[in-house]
């Protein structure tokens, strides 16, 4: 009897732990993918930051901070800093704005209605960066043949041609229009989870339409906010296409620094020093966005 | 509330409105751009023509950028899909301890900023002699789709509905028996959705191919951006319209097998 009983917890066992081994050898060939052709490379890239530049191309010990003091110390190389952040942050919250009249008729419009406009905002996602970007491109052109400045000048609003192209503004314009579906997203599912009656509630107590919305709508989506806020924010901050050709000198970001330092001075230490900066202002927007998506609102809206 | 609603609604209906507009803006303004008769792709387009796509059709260069895109986008699918698969079924059939864990650290690639993916895959392949930009081309896309393949058929997994496949066991069906004709079925579109965004995902990439693409091998996005450069006439609109035109078919077929709204919702 109790030998069977044994046999049959060993079996139960060497099951789960063969189901186990089931699931690692599913897993390995993905695992391999991601450490070799990932992990391994920006580990690599990491370690080039703090290498040593020869002159020839080439780099090597010893280990120094010199290209992260490069970085910070060169007012031209931190300004690339400041205009990444300034138009990323310009992106983000003007995405937003832009983003909450859209969420709101997603939510709360008829199901066709509703649908269509998802179908419009999500369809541009698959369509190229490159594509979008020259778009606006010929849209914001400062000549008086740019789309924008041809309605303007011809509908009498302005009597020379704006200068738009080239400058940060032209940068936010385009980042927002190719990033604005990634806020309108979580924005909408955070909306959707508020009860409607809560609005209804508030609405019979007195408030006011615009009173519904700032104390009761706008707190409650606050995971959604943040959700989008950050996501929008790193994604304009790690671009490349649409400051490469909407932003001339005057929008040249961390992306384009990047890439010059690499194709034209062939400093690849420092390229890597600046990517690490890249990256890390980025993951630490991120966990602080992360923090406010798992803040207090949402369990009260769920 | 009735009250309430229309009056936020009127805002609400015009300003989506204008949205919409602004979205689709830049993309109507290129394919309008792409059937002008003038020399010059400036505002506004005059005449109508098909010219620009006669003469882009016929350029050794952009079918050649064409051709290299879709092979490599078909390819790193079918790779990612033999990697994703295999994957998502460990994953969500088969947990180990810290495989939630492994789970987050597959999709990583999905919101590591590409350009950076891209200089440290440049960086490595010469370290390791490898000079095919083909074949380097081919690794980094791989990389880029794979985490797209996973999650969607990961998501489609957890909603299979385990009973079924306990059925078909009890029955006697063999283990890869069940997967074939009780799983498989009900996550594939789970898997059309992955292969459509991976797809898409892979012919549109640019951060990565920028630092990848060799002298004769030039995705179609490298060769669009190099244009938009050293052309001025409509035939730069042509060639990004046949881009546009590959999308929409993209949105097509994702609307039609799965809808839309529920693949951006994974």
């Amino acid at each position: 009897m109790e030998t069977t009983a044994d046999n049959a917890v060993g079996r139960t066992i060497s099951s789960r732990r063969s189901v186990e081994r089931l699931g690692y050898v599913f897993v390995a060939p993905a695992m391999i993918l991601i450490g070799g052709l990932f992990f391994l490379p920006v580990l690599g890239l990491v370690a080039y930051s703090f290498a040593t530049q020869d002159g020839r191309g080439g780099a090597g010990l010893p280990a120094t901070l010199a290209n992260y003091s490069k970085f910070f110390e060169t007012p031209l190389y931190s300004s690339v800093l400041m205009t990444t952040l300034r138009v990323s942050a310009w992106t983000a919250i003007a995405s937003a704005v832009i983003a909450y009249p859209v969420a709101i008729a997603v939510v709360r419009g008829g199901v066709i209605a509703s649908r269509t406009i998802t179908i419009a905002i999500i369809a541009p996602l698959l369509v190229s960066v490159v594509v979008r970007t020259y778009g606006w491109q010929i849209i914001l052109a400062n000549s008086p043949t740019g789309v924008l400045n041809w309605l303007l000048l011809h509908a009498g609003v302005i009597s020379s041609p704006l200068r738009i192209m080239y400058t940060e503004t032209a940068v936010v314009v385009g980042s927002v229009h190719v990033f604005l579906p990634l806020m309108i997203l979580p924005l909408a599912g955070s909306l959707g989870r508020i009860p409607p009656s809560f609005a209804e509630a508030a609405a019979t107590l007195g408030a006011s339409a615009w009173a519904v919305f700032w104390r009761v709508t706008f707190p409650l989506s606050f995971p959604g906010l943040a959700a989008g806020l950050s996501l929008v924010f790193s994604l304009t901050a790690s671009s490349f296409v649409g400051p490469r050709i909407l932003g001339g000198t005057d929008g040249q970001m961390l992306g384009t620094l990047i890439e010059q330092q690499v194709s034209s001075a062939y400093d690849w230490p420092f390229a890597s020093a600046i990517a690490v900066v890249l990256v890390s202002t980025v993951m630490i927007l991120n966990s602080i966005g992360q923090r406010y998506v798992t803040a207090k609102p949402h369990d009260k809206a769920g | 509330m009735k009250a309430v609603s229309s009056d936020t609604g009127w805002f609400v209906t015009a300003f989506t409105a204008c949205v919409v507009v602004f979205v689709l803006a830049p993309i109507v303004i290129v394919l309008a751009m792409s059937v002008s008769d003038s020399e010059l792709a400036i505002f506004p387009p005059s005449g109508f023509s098909l010219r620009w796509y006669d003469a882009v059709l016929s350029e050794p260069d952009f079918i050649k950028a064409l051709g290299l895109s879709a092979s490599i986008a078909a390819l790193a699918t079918s790779a990612s899909l033999v990697l994703g698969i295999p994957a998502s079924i460990g994953l969500v059939r088969y947990p180990f301890p810290g495989s939630r864990v492994v789970q987050n650290v597959l999709l990583l690639p999905l919101v590591f900023p590409g350009l950076i993916t891209g200089l440290a895959l440049l960086k490595l392949f010469a370290l390791a002699g490898s000079y095919d930009a083909f074949l380097n081309l081919l690794l980094a896309h791989v990389l880029v789709t794979f985490p797209y393949v996973l999650r969607t058929v990961t998501a489609s997994l957890v909603l299979v509905d385990t009973s079924l496949e306990e059925a078909a066991r009890t029955l006697g069906a063999s283990q890869f028996g069940v997967f074939r004709h009780v799983t498989l079925p009900q996550i594939m579109p789970g898997i059309f959705a992955g292969v459509i965004f991976a797809f898409i995902t892979s012919f549109d990439n640019f951060v990565v191919s920028l630092w990848l693409s060799g002298a004769g091998t030039v995705p179609l996005p490298i060769l669009v951006f190099q244009h938009l450069a050293t052309a001025f006439d409509p035939s730069v609109a042509a060639e990004a319209s046949v881009m546009v035109a590959i999308g929409a078919l993209a949105v097509v077929l994702l609307e039609w097998s799965v809808g839309l709204r529920r693949t951006a919702a994974h």
